[in-house]
């Protein structure tokens, strides 16, 4: 059936948008912020068409798929699909993109190239969120690096240039990992298509026979390594402890828009690269291995909570809250439950949208005060009521507070760990109901010191947010409570696929 | 005749240019810039018909030698484009280059078409005698062009280094040939690799059989010259100081053309010797010891070029140590000993000619504007100069060995290949490496774009320019459609028949 590529038009109408900017005399900032919404605005709109619309939510299989070869002497194809795995993610992906235009009206230095950087970004996110052959993933994976790279190092705060270079570098020392387990796999299989490896993972035929030495590499047998090289690659994105050391500086250095879209999605890229292109090739290994894996996680759920709790400087407070949440995706990967998928795939989407929007709550009091530290704050509720109302409102969302949406996501995590087959998952929950005591403390502790108590003079004047602020948090926000009444609205969509992933990682291979 | 009529318009032409330039002395030496370009245009088109009529023909039309020594192949075609195109460039380099003209920049052309003489025989021999001939007036040329600022002390230091060094390691490596002839009775690769010992001449065979050190330490002796060709370690030393002092047009003769020649002798010598069709199945069996030696080499030389590159503060300096640890990636394609690697290494060749000529060009250009090769002195510059910055940094990702780049592609061929030969720790140091190349290229790009506006204003140099915008276009381009440049490394490949030795 030859379908209308969509899919491909939502990932490139971003590139076409790009090439048009350039054409754009740089004076022209009127124009250059057209465009840019334009550009951004056709693949949400497309997306949400897809998410309500097109989308098939009663099956698990690949939907919207393009393939053709790309390169034939490598047998490398343009393949690319989505499922009820990525589906949410895409959308929100165009949502984050979306409203960082608006974000970074305020960039005063030469716009033209962070607009244009900013689009090239969105397109490698969505090639990594849509791509079905591993080499195609790869090169989406890395094309993300670049303009990440540039939209840190030009534009961001007193250390941007270290804080770029380290994030360039640790990603990459990831992913080059990753692509030696690739062209492994590649070797093993004939085929880069990740469905067809998985097929044969599934059949317990991926054990590197086709590679010298029956596939061991360093004294480690194949599973082993490809999973391990795999899920480091992807993890120092998320970031698991301990490899979440880039992540501080980088968020703190990045202009705010950039930390939105850092926060809201690069870190899911981590995870949904496990779900999509680790776990599922080598379940076995996947299944000796959990107990690590939610050891990690309960490392990061209370360790980045703890962090925080100690921050005085307001963005690496959020940061270390972001490795603290990412923690509960990895606990729910590793309980291997289908509630800890739910919960798992829902937290990533609901951390999406509370720390983009505590990202930009963040934003907004620095544009006014030029510092961020927690201690020199006090009283700002009296001056700016709306911002402190939205301010808790997302913060109390982060917390995992009932009726909004970061509870449904938590709740359901911690649910599918304490049911898991292994009885040691019930300690694990337990110690990670730590991580969620700690993050109520310091979310309230943060409100406490920069809302409440006397009113600082020097504040006196703040004028409250502005309508493109409010613009940029109100549908996050909106989404926070709408997902906390309705999980459905999520859960609905990537129910099938779920499923069907849970059923193949616990008894496949 | 016709055969080697490439040759021969190229010799044609470098006297012509001598002739010319005594004639016209003292007048515009661009004349004589334009008229080798030309020159260069007719031997091009000479060659890419040589290699459609070979490949029309296919491999199995068997080519016989000229003067019984030199072998017309798709193989030698290949490097000798290569080294049309790298001579091109250059020569574009010098003419758009205002500093060379106070240089009697004259003869540049002259020596630059006398190097191309020396590599259009060395790549297309099996005969080790015509070879280090061919070797010898390259290595003349360059010492001459190396030390062409004579009036600059670090020219002068360049050339007198790269003379010693040249001079000891074309000793070593005659002194491996004349054991080597002595041991088999030939100086034909063909006839070393296949001679069986029982008639003469023997070949390596009976050889490995009753004199295993002695065939050893030749082929060591050998490797070490062509080691040195293409400055890999230990053999690297010259490197650096020579690509410092040299003008940077030569340097970028030096490291693309020059560095290329080498490799091709190299993938013709290991390729003829061990792993050719026909080769004694004895001799065969040495190629997995042969390919382990190059691993090792390639592991070494990647890592020392890289870290050594991390502390340089001159791009030139650090260019020269990024191209010592291109080598070892390179030798990598050569250590799986198969003919898929081979292709790979060609491959890589043909990325690195992409991306090392516009980082040269690039340099170049910095040159005439700064007057300074530190990387520093490019604070704030992309945004003066942006097309030239962005190219830029399109060859520093492909540098890097990131996608979607030419160098992606060739790296990540290179590492097919490795993993497929059960080199898999090679490859994880070699993938390692890419992070640690990050680091210093980048600091390339974050001089570039990261700091603030310069206050110096760039004067326009159109000719360069364009040139870095198509070579940054094809950069990418060939990281995306990477089809035509794996066609024509695999026809070099094939044209030397090499079968896979039993593993």
């Amino acid at each position: 059936m030859a379908e209308f590529p969509l899919l491909s038009w939502i990932t490139f109408i971003p590139l076409i948008g790009m090439a048009l900017l350039l054409l754009v005399p740089k004076n022209n900032k009127t124009a250059i912020k057209a465009v840019s919404l334009v550009a951004t605005a056709i693949p949400l709109v497309l997306a949400t068409w897809l998410y309500f619309g097109l989308f098939d939510k009663t099956t698990a299989d690949l939907q919207w798929k393009e393939r053709v070869d790309w390169i034939p002497l490598m047998k490398i194809q343009y393949f690319i699909g989505i499922d009820g795995l990525s589906l949410s993610l895409v959308w929100l992906t165009t949502l984050l993109l979306f409203l960082a235009v608006p974000l970074s009206f305020s960039i005063s230095k030469t716009p033209k190239a962070f607009f244009a950087l900013l689009l090239l970004l969105e397109v490698g996110i969505l090639g990594v969120f849509v791509s079905q052959d591993y080499f195609l993933f790869y090169v989406f994976w890395e094309i993300m690096l670049l303009p990440m790279y540039f939209l840190i190092g030009i534009w961001g705060g007193p250390r941007r240039e270290y804080a770029a270079i380290k994030f360039f570098l640790y990603t990459l020392a990831g992913s080059v990992l990753m692509l030696v387990a690739v062209i492994a796999l590649r070797i093993d299989t004939g085929s880069f298509s990740i469905p067809y490896m998985m097929d044969l993972a599934g059949q317990g035929l991926l054990t590197g026979a086709n590679l010298p030495g029956g596939g061991e590499l360093l004294g480690m047998e194949f599973g082993t390594w490809i999973f391990w090289f795999l899920f480091v690659g992807f993890a120092i994105k998320v970031p698991v402890f301990p490899f979440h050391t880039w992540l501080p500086d980088a968020h703190v250095q990045a202009p705010t828009s950039i930390s939105v879209i850092l926060a809201g999605i690069l870190l899911k890229l981590g995870g949904y690269g496990m779900i999509r292109a680790c776990f599922p090739l080598v379940p076995e290994t996947f299944r000796e291995n959990c107990s690590v894996l939610a050891i990690l996680g309960v490392i990061s759920i209370v360790y980045g909570a703890y962090v925080a709790l100690g921050q005085t400087d307001f963005k690496r407070m959020v940061a270390y809250s972001s490795v603290s949440h990412m923690g509960y995706v990895l606990l729910g990967f590793a309980a291997l439950t289908e509630w800890g998928y739910y919960g798992a795939a829902t937290q990533m989407f609901n951390h999406g949208t509370s720390s983009a929007v505590m990202f930009m709550v963040v934003g907004v009091i620095y544009d006014r005060a030029h510092h961020r530290d927690l201690n020199g704050f006090g009283g700002i509720a009296q001056v700016m009521p709306r911002y402190w109302a939205m301010t808790t409102l997302c913060f109390f969302a982060a917390m995992g507070l009932p009726g909004l949406a970061g509870f449904i996501s938590e709740a359901l995590t911690l649910y599918g760990a304490f049911i898991a087959d292994d009885p040691t998952f019930k300690i694990y929950v337990f110690i990670s109901m730590m991580g969620l005591v700690l993050t109520a403390a310091f979310l309230l502790y943060a409100i406490q010191r920069v809302f409440l108590g006397d009113l600082n003079e020097k504040y006196k004047d703040y004028k409250d947010m502005s309508g493109r602020e409010i613009f940029c948090q109100a549908p996050l926000l909106f989404l926070c409570v709408l997902l906390g009444v309705f999980p459905y609205l999520l859960l609905d969509w990537m129910e099938p696929s779920v499923v069907q992933l849970v059923e193949f990682l616990a008894t496949q291979g | 005749m016709g055969r080697i009529a490439p040759e021969i318009v190229l010799t044609l032409l470098s006297m012509v240019v001598l002739t010319w330039d005594l004639v016209t002395k003292g007048r515009d030496s661009r004349q004589v810039g334009y008229l080798s370009l030309a020159g260069l245009a007719i031997v091009g088109y000479l060659l890419i018909d040589q290699w459609n009529g070979l490949r029309n023909a296919g491999i199995s039309a068997e080519p016989t030698p000229v003067f019984a020594m030199m072998t017309i192949d798709t193989f030698g075609i290949f490097f000798k484009l290569f080294t049309v195109g790298s001579l091109a460039a250059v020569m574009l380099f010098v003419l758009s280059d205002k500093r060379e003209r106070k240089h009697g920049v004259g003869e540049y052309y002259f020596l630059l078409l006398g190097a191309g003489i020396g590599i259009f025989f060395m790549v297309s021999t099996s005969n080790l005698l015509l070879l280090m001939l061919g070797l010898e007036l390259l290595s003349l040329a360059s010492y001459s062009l190396s030390g062409f600022h004579k009036s600059e002390k670090r020219s002068a230091e360049a050339s007198l280094k790269y003379v010693i060094f040249g001079g000891l390691s074309a000793g070593i490596m005659l002194y491996g040939i004349s054991l080597l002839y002595g041991l088999t009775g030939t100086i034909d690769l063909i006839e070393m690799g296949t001679g069986d010992g029982t008639s003469w001449p023997v070949g390596l065979a009976a050889q490995f059989a009753y004199n295993p050190a002695p065939v050893a330490i030749a082929i060591v002796l050998i490797f070490a010259g062509f080691a040195y060709k293409v400055s890999v370690v230990p053999f690297h030393f010259w490197t650096p100081d020579v690509y410092e002092g040299a003008p940077t047009p030569v340097t970028t003769f030096l490291a693309v053309a020059s560095k290329a020649a080498g490799f091709a002798v190299l993938l013709r010598f290991v390729g003829l010797l061990f792993m050719a069709e026909g080769v004694d199945a004895t001799v065969a069996a040495y190629g997995d010891r042969i390919g382990m030696l190059l691993a090792i080499m390639a592991a070494i030389t990647m890592t020392l070029g890289n870290l050594s590159a991390l502390r340089q503060a001159s791009m030139k300096r650090m260019l020269a140590y990024s191209s010592i640890a291109h080598a070892g990636y390179v030798l990598m394609g050569l250590a799986v000993m198969t003919p898929e690697g081979f292709s790979a290494a060609m491959y890589y060749l043909g990325a690195y000619y992409l991306m090392n000529l516009g980082a040269f060009g690039f340099l170049l250009y910095f040159e005439g504007v700064t007057g300074s090769e530190e990387i520093d002195s490019l604070k704030g510059m992309g945004w003066k100069a942006p097309l030239v910055s962005i190219a830029m940094v399109a060859f520093l990702v492909s540098l890097t060995g990131l996608p979607p780049t030419v160098g992606f592609v060739g790296k990540y061929l290179l590492f097919v290949q490795g993993i497929e030969a059960g080199y898999g720790w090679l490859v994880i140091i070699a993938a390692l490496n890419s992070v640690v190349s990050l680091f210093y290229y980048f600091r390339i790009a974050k001089a570039l774009f990261l700091s603030e506006p310069a206050e110096r204003s760039v004067a326009p140099q159109p000719i360069l320019t364009g040139f870095l915008a198509i070579l940054a276009v094809g950069t990418i381009l060939f990281g995306i459609y990477t089809a035509p440049l794996q066609s024509w490394a695999d026809s070099g490949t094939a044209s030397l028949e090499l079968v896979n030795s039993a593993k």
